[in-house]
């Protein structure tokens, strides 16, 4: 009997008991035939929270959205109108707007839903203790910033919490008070963080009340069940207020974030739609077959600069044009990005319009760029370009350093973490950053959404570079309910970044987009351009 | 004895203080807000807001406090970054996986490994043994994420027709076989050498020689003897491989998709889900202090001398 | 997946360590030694195939470079994925780079951390455990009881960790990541090597004659244990080129565009559908030459401990 007999006792011991633990996690093999109205997909990530006040990414307000019902839609691309849901109608009367709610809305216990709903959720959503990244969608509310930003042990807060200008003034009536018109906030609202909350679920369970057990909600499916980084399970509400108009009875999520893993699921038919993505070297090969969908998104992939260390804009210029967008989204990223004209997004309301003027050429134009780069003072011929470390991002890097050497410009790579790149980027940027790359995906469709990063004072400015025209421009637009006035605005703001004069500040890459791959049986499965799907729409055939 | 185990369990609390010490130190150092998540600016308000929620815009001691205050009361707070979830709720969810999974790849190993070693050295220097040994010695060397994707090429893609298996997740026993079969692969493999190894050295011993020269049939001297003390080895080697199984699962919960506790350690890294990290780390951590500690005592048991020397 | 093999090695190592001591009185004595152990290694037919093969690799890794036409940091998209062709023997990738050329520089890199990480972790490992052995007393008791406690931490999680900190992933981060949880078992060995010799004639000898301690550890003890050194540089260097594939694979690989047989893998996981070669490739060079560190280690542990008999 020796030491290390012991050693394998006890492995043996946890493995038993390991084993004799039971496991009723779902996964499995079909036969792929799926003659009931079952929707089985892969996600890419466990959806972080179901909470609608706390979360912020895709994944979980796609399941959110589906399993409650949003104020308002949004139409076809690309102008995205207001579509009435949960909210039968709206009136706005400059910065006040009034939503008249449904009354055959009900929550999965029974209740109505009524406008305290919102008024609860929505305050709960921007309060100081929860604490939500979302709190900022809420800031155009009269009095929203100054009660998140409120310090329990020095302020009344809840003194600032009655000045928010959101009010139910009826039981099924919902009365909102903005800053200022903000023509887009109708639009805005479809936006997941707008959802009502269920208060006595909340107070009883806590962080715990979006287990599958303790949730309410009131949408088109229930949240049947939850395993955690595993899969989630929807089921058909059948008292949804328009439930005949749902075909599915279920939906089975598995959660695979690994492209390759999704794509092996998708091949041995385990899953009917997989949203996951596709390994880069694969997309030709899935391009070919009738399973590859894209869909265009509202978003900008970019490189921005530091304008300390490159303060001439000549030399800006030549840097943006002397790289081939169209080599980069025929070559690189493969799946129907689109080389991008300037900032603002094509696909977007009044999307041609805005950008008529912008300069960003789809082909290097080489002979112009080292024109404009001879006209550049004192130009910084050896340039560190920093990105995050991802492999798409990689390779768009080598791409470039190998486009700019043709300009004579010696590229440093430097690849970085996520968060501590997010960190080194402040803004203001290290001084050690020259040009640095990063995305930008819209939250509500209006260029807005995208143009307010570049004002002097935002938080995602990380370019040091700051233009009072600028921001008169975009602090007008807000105030302008004119949609075509509010594009007139927007496209002299782009100008100022993009246009023949740009100051360029940043160099726009390209149009993101999103693409899946679904099984030629499923039908209605569509991504808008804000990467939102509705499956109350999908039907299995 | 108790005065020994006493002594013993006093020890590990130091122990344990050191590693959550350490692995705070190193977490202190890495830079990143947990709070951002995408490239988008977290709004001031919102950003003191959750320092003061999480404890973060206290001084480090009183972070390390809260730390240690909740390693000894079994709460490891709520994760920073899935907001909905407590640490306890993680580990809970997927340590039983991770454990599973290194569960049934040591039945694998051992299942599979010590038949091979066997037969190895019964046959020694004929053409089963070459092979045997040349599969076993190919497939030591072989990294396991490679050993899993061909796995999963030929099992789960090429033949599936042919199958049952899928190719990733987890849950009934058709999930668990591919992945198993990937990370008991090197276990297995050491143990195959290992018992041919000592099965040949235990055929050569005096005594075994004089049982077959006494005319006892082969067949019972290889059941009784050989087999007994040429196994024993093979379970003493057993014992890195707990560690084995705690690091190398990571490789196959990734090629696997399995949500087991090691995919979620690199992810709350990288997330800088703070507690998580420390939560999980203190986790293995404290099972390789605890194995240590539980074997220490029964050998003290055992072995009244070692008392004094490992206190 | 290389289980730790070092503790197995630990009682032979022991037995060296005596058997030197006895020996090791004088520089005849001990040049006999020497060339009685390369003697028996070159008998060792399994051993000199393993210096061989190891060998190879490393001329093909530091030839290659130099004699292939093609630049492996230059992209051309329309020679993307060339199945391997007279050309380009093991094919392109996606940016149309040779992947010859490209698993050489990946070797170079590889086995660089490899032995980086190998002599970092000796020298720590030999300083800790040395000063331990030598010392004596309380230090020692000290030093080992910190040592037990440091053998709570699991060695990935803190190489993840410490990559974190870093936030960057190039050669000396991922030497460093490698080490800092790894040394503990070289430091345990050296300690029961110093240990061991420190009880011999000669060296009471010239403790007595009144030599100073950094003269008996530089001049008697070290020199006395640079065998185990050797054959641990080989037990360690399969454990750090394989931990170096495995955070490669799971993302925390040497930054692009310079590669590693690890990054060079993980390239391959993402592809290995459509073309299978190019994560085979990388992981046959790493299996290849743990395979070869292997049967060196063996042998040369053969070669200085003539009682072993291990198969």
């Amino acid at each position: 009997m020796s030491k290390r007999f012991l050693w394998a006792a006890l492995v043996g011991a946890l493995a038993v008991t390991a084993i004799a633990g039971s496991s009723t996690a779902m996964t499995g093999k079909t036969d792929g035939s799926n003659a009931a109205q079952v929707l089985k997909m892969s996600i890419g990530s466990e959806p972080p929270s179901l909470d609608p006040g706390l979360a912020t990414d895709t994944t979980s307000s796609n399941i959110i959205l589906n399993i409650m019902d949003p104020l308002v839609k949004l139409g076809k691309p690309p102008a995205l109108n207001a579509v009435p849901a949960a909210a039968a109608s709206w009136k706005i009367r400059g910065a006040v707007v009034t939503l008249n709610l449904r009354k055959s809305v009900r929550w999965t216990n029974g209740q109505p839903v009524t406008a305290k709903d919102y008024v609860y959720g929505w305050l709960r959503t921007i309060s100081p203790e929860l604490g939500a990244d979302y709190a900022y969608q809420f800031e155009g509310i009269k009095g929203a910033k100054e009660y998140t930003a409120c310090d329990p042990k020095k302020a009344d807060c809840n003194a600032l919490r009655a000045r928010v200008g959101v009010k139910a003034v009826g039981k099924y009536t919902l009365r909102v008070t903005l800053v200022s018109p903000q023509p887009w906030f109708i639009q805005q609202i479809s936006h997941h963080s707008f959802l009502p909350q269920h208060k006595a679920t909340i107070d009883r369970y806590g962080s715990k009340w979006t287990e599958p057990q303790n949730i309410v909600t009131n949408g088109p499916f229930k949240l049947a069940s939850w395993k955690h980084d595993a899969s989630i399970t929807l089921v058909k509400n059948t008292k949804w207020r328009n439930a005949k108009s749902v075909k599915l009875i279920r939906v089975e999520h598995q959660i695979i974030v690994d492209a390759t893993t999704a794509e092996n699921a998708f091949s041995a038919k385990n899953i009917d739609v997989q949203t996951t993505g596709v390994a880069s070297v694969n997309i030709p090969k899935w391009k070919k077959t009738r399973y590859w969908k894209t869909f265009k998104a509202l978003g900008t992939y970019y490189y921005g600069f530091n304008t300390k260390n490159i303060p001439d804009a000549n030399q800006r210029r030549a840097m943006a044009i002397s790289i081939d967008r169209s080599q980069i989204v025929k070559y690189i990223t493969k799946s129907g990005q689109i080389p991008a004209k300037g900032f603002t997004p094509i696909g977007i309301a009044g999307g041609p319009s805005i950008l008529s003027q912008s300069t960003m050429p789809a082909t290097a134009q080489l002979s112009k760029a080292k024109a404009a780069l001879a006209k550049a003072r004192n130009p910084k011929r050896s340039i560190r370009l920093y990105h995050n470390n991802a492999p798409n991002h990689v390779k768009i890097a080598t791409a470039v350093q190998n486009f700019w050497k043709q300009l004579g410009l010696d590229v440093t790579i430097r690849p970085m973490e996520w968060k501590q790149y997010l960190q080194f980027l402040g803004p203001p940027p290290n001084a050690d950053v020259d040009v640095y790359r990063l995305g930008w995906i819209y939250d509500f469709p209006d260029a807005y959404n995208g143009l307010v990063l570049w004002k002097c004072d935002s938080g995602n400015n990380n370019t040091n570079w700051c233009n009072r025209k600028f921001d008169s421009l975009i602090d007008k637009a807000t105030r302008t309910p004119n949609t075509a006035k509010r594009i007139a605005l927007y496209k002299q703001a782009e100008n100022i970044l993009t246009g023949p004069q740009g100051q360029l500040p940043i160099m726009p890459i390209y149009y993101y987009a999103f693409n899946m791959l679904q099984r030629e049986n499923v039908k209605g499965f569509v991504e808008n351009p804000t990467g939102q799907w509705d499956l109350a729409k999908v039907s299995i055939r | 004895m108790l005065k020994f185990i006493i002594r013993r369990v006093a020890w590990t609390i130091p122990v344990i203080l050191l590693v959550i010490f350490m692995t705070f130190l190193m977490m202190r150092q890495i830079k990143g807000n947990p709070f951002q998540v995408t490239e988008r600016a977290v709004n001031e308000a919102t950003q003191r807001t959750l320092d003061r929620k999480f404890h973060l815009d206290q001084p480090w001691y009183i972070q390390y406090a809260y730390y240690v205050k909740g390693v000894f009361t079994a709460n490891l707070g709520p994760s920073l970054v899935q907001r909905d979830r407590d640490v306890n709720d993680v580990i809970k969810d997927h340590f039983p996986v991770s454990l599973k999974l290194g569960g049934l790849a040591m039945l694998w190993a051992v299942l599979v490994g010590i038949p091979l070693g066997i037969i190895a050295a019964l046959k020694q220097n004929t053409k089963l043994d070459y092979a045997v040994m040349a599969v076993v010695n190919a497939g030591y060397a072989l990294p396991n994420f490679l050993i899993a994707t061909v796995l999963i090429y030929l099992f789960a893609v090429k033949w599936r027709e042919h199958t049952p298996f899928p190719t990733n997740g987890w849950g009934g026993w058709e999930t668990w076989v591919l992945p198993a079969a990937a990370l008991g692969h090197a276990p297995m493999t050491f143990f195959a050498r290992i018992v041919r190894g000592s099965m040949l050295e235990t055929l050569q011993q005096d005594y075994i020689r004089t049982a077959k020269a006494k005319g006892l049939r082969w067949r019972r001297v290889v059941g009784l003897h050989v087999l007994r003390n040429s196994l024993i080895p093979a379970v003493t080697a057993a014992a890195p491989l707990l560690g084995f199984l705690i690091t190398g699962s990571f490789i196959v919960e990734f090629v696997f998709g399995i949500p087991g506790i090691g995919r979620y350690f690199v992810n709350s890294v990288t997330a800088r889900d703070y507690s998580v990290t420390m939560g999980i780390t203190i986790l293995l951590s404290m099972i390789i202090i605890f194995a240590n500690l539980l074997v220490d005592i029964l050998y003290g048991y055992l072995d009244p001398r070692t008392r004094d020397v490992r206190t | 997946m290389v289980v730790d093999r070092r503790a197995d090695f630990e009682a032979s190592l022991t037995r060296t360590a005596e058997l030197r001591g006895d020996q090791a009185g004088g520089a005849l004595q001990r040049a006999s030694l020497l060339r009685d152990a390369v003697h028996r290694f070159l008998k060792n037919r399994a051993a000199v195939a393993g210096a061989i093969a190891f060998l190879i690799m490393v001329v093909f890794v530091t030839i290659t470079p130099w004699l292939s036409p093609h630049d492996p940091y230059a992209i051309d998209f329309g020679k993307a994925y060339l199945r391997p062709s007279w050309d380009h023997p093991f094919g392109t990738d996606d940016f149309g780079r040779d992947l010859f050329i490209r698993t050489a520089l990946g070797g170079r890199v590889s086995i660089l951390i490899g032995f980086a990480a190998t002599v970092a972790i000796m020298l720590v490992g030999i300083l800790y455990g040395s000063l331990s052995g030598f010392a004596g007393g309380a230090l020692d008791n000290g030093m080992m009881r910190f040592l037990d406690a440091l053998y709570g931490l699991p060695y990935l999680p803190f190489a993840i960790l410490t990559l974190a900190i870093f936030g960057t992933v190039n050669f000396w981060t991922m030497v460093v990541a490698l080490t800092v949880a790894s040394w503990f078992t070289t430091a345990r060995v050296m300690r029961g090597q110093i240990i061991t010799l420190k009880e011999n004639d000669y060296v009471r000898a010239a403790n007595a004659l009144g030599a100073r301690w950094y003269r008996i550890l530089f001049r008697h003890l070290l020199p006395n244990t640079l065998g185990v050194i050797l054959i641990f540089v080989f037990l360690e260097l399969p454990g750090v080129i394989l931990g170096e594939a495995f955070l490669s694979f799971i993302g925390l690989g040497i930054s692009a565009p310079k590669a590693s047989w690890g990054t060079l893998a993980q390239e391959g996981y993402s592809s290995y559908l459509a073309y299978p070669y190019i994560i085979i490739i990388p992981s046959l060079c790493i299996g290849w030459l743990i395979l070869s560190a292997f049967f060196v280690a063996d042998g040369l542990r053969d070669a200085l401990d003539p009682r072993s008999q291990e198969a």
